[in-house]
């Protein structure tokens, strides 16, 4: 075998830079390229026994669960939130009564607060992100960054027809 | 002004700081990049949430469906809110076999469906009775799923 002695003059190896380079920017490409920005997403668990209301009996004393109707107008945008028939107006204030009205509810019950349901009664015509809007003034509070948790168990009642 | 003779060797470039930084940005881009398969689809526009916020356990079984409209290049192409799946689409009621398809799939891998999740990406403008109405098409005989979410953006103030 031959063993490369070293040159006695100290001669340096000029190491080929261009082809690694090459390499590293085609692969920056490829990372720049495939990146792809994701929001990212959350969600909200739907207990759901849909149209099922009558049939399930649970052997703790029932509490009424609270209920809430989202009214559409004409055109299909949400016209009015009631909690229990009462009005709670609309737009960003409505949901921020909602979201006080579940607390006192929640407070009312005490010990029982977990098993306080909220049962959503949408028109077929409210856009879903009334939907979203309901849930989250339904399941907690943001104070201070922190997220204190009201309902956990929401459902939607039976589907109202479409209007004609 | 001293003029450079012809007969001067080209000066060496130090490479070393600009491969530290190209690395840098590899190393950066390599961490961010998602390679899991998205079954997100991106014509749809969740609503906004300041409460939503993704599970801190990631599900094991879900099942993703996505209701929006088919847009093309940010505009509606029509009016009616259809399931989007990949390149294909349906109508709410049209799903249903893919639905089935999709429960007997974990029957044969022998997961309980009530262990499957049914994730929900509505499009924020979808009428809330198509939502309940593919939420009680989930429950029928047949396919029987039982676990819902609903998704939202998570809203950052």
């Amino acid at each position: 075998m031959k063993i490369r002695s070293r040159s006695a003059d100290g001669e340096k190896i000029e190491t080929q830079m261009a082809p690694m380079i090459d390499v590293v920017f085609q692969l920056l490409i490829f990372f720049m390229l495939t990146l792809k920005i994701i929001e990212p997403e959350g969600d909200f668990s739907i207990s759901m026994p849909l149209g099922q209301t009558s049939t399930e009996s649970t052997d703790d004393p029932q509490i009424e669960p609270l209920k809430i109707r989202l009214r559409a107008s004409a055109d299909g945008a949400l016209a009015e939130v009631l909690v229990n028939g009462e009005t709670m107006g609309v737009g960003p204030a409505a949901f921020q009564r909602v979201n006080t009205k579940v607390f006192d509810e929640i407070v009312g019950l005490g010990d029982n607060a977990d098993d306080l349901e909220v049962e959503i009664d949408p028109d077929y015509g409210v856009p879903y992100s009334g939907i979203i809007a309901t849930i989250s003034a339904c399941s907690g509070r943001i104070e201070n960054k922190e997220v204190t948790r009201f309902v956990s168990k929401i459902k939607f009642a039976p589907i109202r027809e479409e209007a004609p | 002004m001293k003029i450079k003779g012809a007969d001067s060797t080209p000066p060496d470039v130090d490479m070393t700081p600009m491969i530290d930084i190209v690395f840098q940005l590899i190393a950066f881009f390599m961490v961010i990049t998602n390679f899991e398969q998205q079954q997100a689809d991106e014509r749809i526009t969740l609503p906004k949430d300041q409460l939503a916020k993704p599970p801190e356990v990631k599900r094991e079984n879900v099942v993703v469906i996505n209701l929006g409209f088919d847009k093309a290049d940010g505009e509606k192409i029509s009016d009616e809110p259809l399931i989007l799946f990949g390149g294909e689409q349906f109508t709410v009621e049209g799903s249903r076999a893919r639905l089935q398809q999709e429960a007997q799939f974990y029957e044969v891998i022998d997961t309980a469906l009530d262990e499957v999740t049914v994730e929900i990406r509505a499009d924020a403008d979808v009428p809330a009775g198509l939502v309940q109405s593919l939420i009680k098409m989930c429950q029928e005989e047949g396919i029987g799923f039982t676990r819902f979410a609903l998704k939202a953006t998570q809203q950052i103030n």
